[in-house]
């Protein structure tokens, strides 16, 4: 824990210093349109009233974000494997990944809608694209550049069958798959974001838009604040799930 | 009497020998990466319980053969041969160590032994007695004190008792080994050599070594396989090593006939090398224009 204030004091002083800053610019001088950049205080104030509000809309975010994830990681991990260790199925399909995993997702929106009974099916549907294809990838990529020694090994002593896939492939890939995962992770809220804005009630990027009609910009500062915690937290979480995943790599002999 | 005995004496070793069944064999065996020739023509008979050296300069398609013996990639023409049936894939009946990476890092030194274990005993073994069983392999190599650790924790050393003693439990009658203890310190190299020679010798185990050290492959052969500098890599001679069975390093070491046979073997070696270089200096005026 020292350590850590060692090592972050310089980056401290240079967050401090820029709240002071804007609480100074904004509070003191009129250099700033007031509506826009709201003094400190009132994005305090509106952070505490707000409170409940940004808890559920976290809640109901979670509620899209979640099941599209799930359902990417599944779908994309399974199917990653098929192509990744069927080369004549991969060179067949591999012009239609090439073609539809650039496209934005937010381009399907149309579709998802008239397609999908719900709002909220249609944008668990969005975020799932956009989850998908970095998963899918990347596991693809994962299981091809598994090194040529682990192939070897594993065919002398003849591993098979579900062994094979769960002690050698993933774990080999593994990598790749969590490189994916990553890029997916940060997508995702990009996604979440923009799917937010059409129908939904509650959540965390609609809270902003929300608050931004009405020109409350205090409160789409304090939306904006909870908004990039909660993400920091998610991603901080992710990493290190995958450090732990990923132990083996940087393991040292005594 | 005396000669008629030393006579029969004689005939009953040449029958043994004759008795000890080939195990492994290679028929003008080729191989090609891409356009380039690696093995050329290779004939070779492994016997039943014999240690068998590779030895050669880097490139002369020692290791190839190697993998081809362990069925790991396919002669372009000409067969192996396995308990006289052609090998076309990876055999049940090898175990291979290969120079570093026998073992999988994101598994416990036992986790690794298990894994292999179970694809063998998996219908009779239960997982608790398998488990067992590693821990006991593991023990036989003197790493009864990381069985839980994993490959990254262990030194080259340790890492490659644990490869050898998968290999063992394993329970094939061959053992093919591709540069095990090329990465070593030369302490630890003299410790596992022993390991190996004892494997063979109390375990009955044929062994098949690929090295390009000459007093390794004297201490461990009883038949060193000389390999030219390639491509194509041909064997040049294979030479029957004249020294007993348990053999005592040092006092094999400080014999005459050891520095001797030493001379020979690396005169044989280096002879290969130096008409490679003669050859390639020979070429260089005519490929420079």
């Amino acid at each position: 824990m020292a350590n850590f204030f060692k090592r972050y004091s310089i980056t401290a002083v240079i967050a401090f210093l820029l709240v002071a800053a804007w609480v100074i610019i904004t509070t003191y001088s009129t250099l700033l349109n007031p509506v826009i950049f709201p003094p400190a205080l009132d994005i305090v104030k509106a952070f505490i009233s707000a409170v409940g509000e940004l808890i559920q809309g976290f809640f109901s975010s979670m509620g899209l974000l979640i099941p599209a994830l799930a359902g990417a990681l599944v779908t994309g991990i399974g199917g990653g494997l098929y192509f990744g260790l069927h080369e004549k199925g991969r060179a067949i399909f591999s012009p239609f990944f090439h073609t539809f995993s650039p496209l934005p997702p937010t381009l399907f929106i149309p579709y998802a809608i008239a397609l999908l009974p719900t709002f909220k099916s249609a944008s668990i549907a969005i975020l799932f694209i956009g989850a998908f294809w970095p998963i899918f990838l990347g596991t693809i990529q994962g299981v091809i550049l598994i090194e040529k020694h682990y192939w070897d090994n594993a065919k002398t002593i003849g591993v098979r069958g579900k062994d094979f896939i769960w002690k050698i492939v993933l774990p080999a890939s593994a990598p790749h798959i969590l490189s994916g995962t990553g890029t997916a992770l940060t997508l995702s809220f990009i996604v979440l974001m923009m799917a937010e804005m059409f129908g939904a009630q509650s959540g965390m990027g609609h809270f902003i838009v929300y608050y931004t009609d009405f020109s409350q910009y205090d409160y789409v500062l304090a939306g904006l604040i909870f908004n990039s915690i909660i993400i920091l937290m998610i991603i901080i979480l992710f990493e290190k799930v995958k450090k732990r995943m990923l132990f083996w790599m940087n393991l040292k002999s005594e | 009497m005396v000669r008629l005995l030393d006579y029969s004496v004689e005939k009953e070793e040449q029958l043994e020998k004759l008795e000890a069944a080939t195990k492994l064999e290679a028929k003008s065996v080729s191989f090609h990466y891409g356009e380039t020739e690696i093995l050329k023509d290779i004939h070779l008979e492994v016997k039943e319980g014999e240690f068998i050296v590779f030895m050669g300069p880097s490139g002369s398609g020692k290791s190839t053969l190697l993998r081809l013996l362990a069925g790991l990639s396919q002669p372009r023409s000409g067969e192996i041969r396995l308990n006289h049936q052609r090998l076309s894939g990876v055999s049940e009946e090898l175990a291979v160590v290969f120079q570093d990476y026998s073992l999988f890092p994101w598994l416990t030194a036992q986790e690794n032994l298990v894994l292999a274990l179970k694809q063998k005993l998996k219908k009779t073994k239960t997982k608790k007695e398998i488990q067992q069983l590693a821990e006991e392999y593991l023990q036989l190599v003197q790493l009864g004190h990381a069985v839980k650790k994993y490959p990254g924790e262990l030194s080259g050393g340790m890492r490659q008792r644990a490869a050898i003693a998968r290999a063992l439990s394993l329970g094939t009658e061959i053992i093919l080994m591709d540069e095990p203890f090329g990465a070593l310190d030369p302490l630890t190299r003299i410790q596992l050599q022993e390991l190996v020679v004892a494997i063979n010798w109390e375990q009955k185990r044929t062994i098949v070594f690929v090295t390009h050290d000459a007093e390794e492959a004297i201490f461990l052969a009883d038949r060193i396989v000389m390999f030219s500098p390639g491509p194509p890599g041909i064997i040049v001679e294979t030479i029957d090593v004249p020294f007993s069975k348990p053999r005592n390093r040092k006092q094999l070491f400080d014999s005459k006939e050891y520095i001797e046979f030493r001379d020979y073997l690396l005169g044989v070696m280096n002879k290969g090398v130096l008409e490679r270089l003669n050859q390639s200096q020979q070429l260089l005026p005519g490929e420079g224009i």
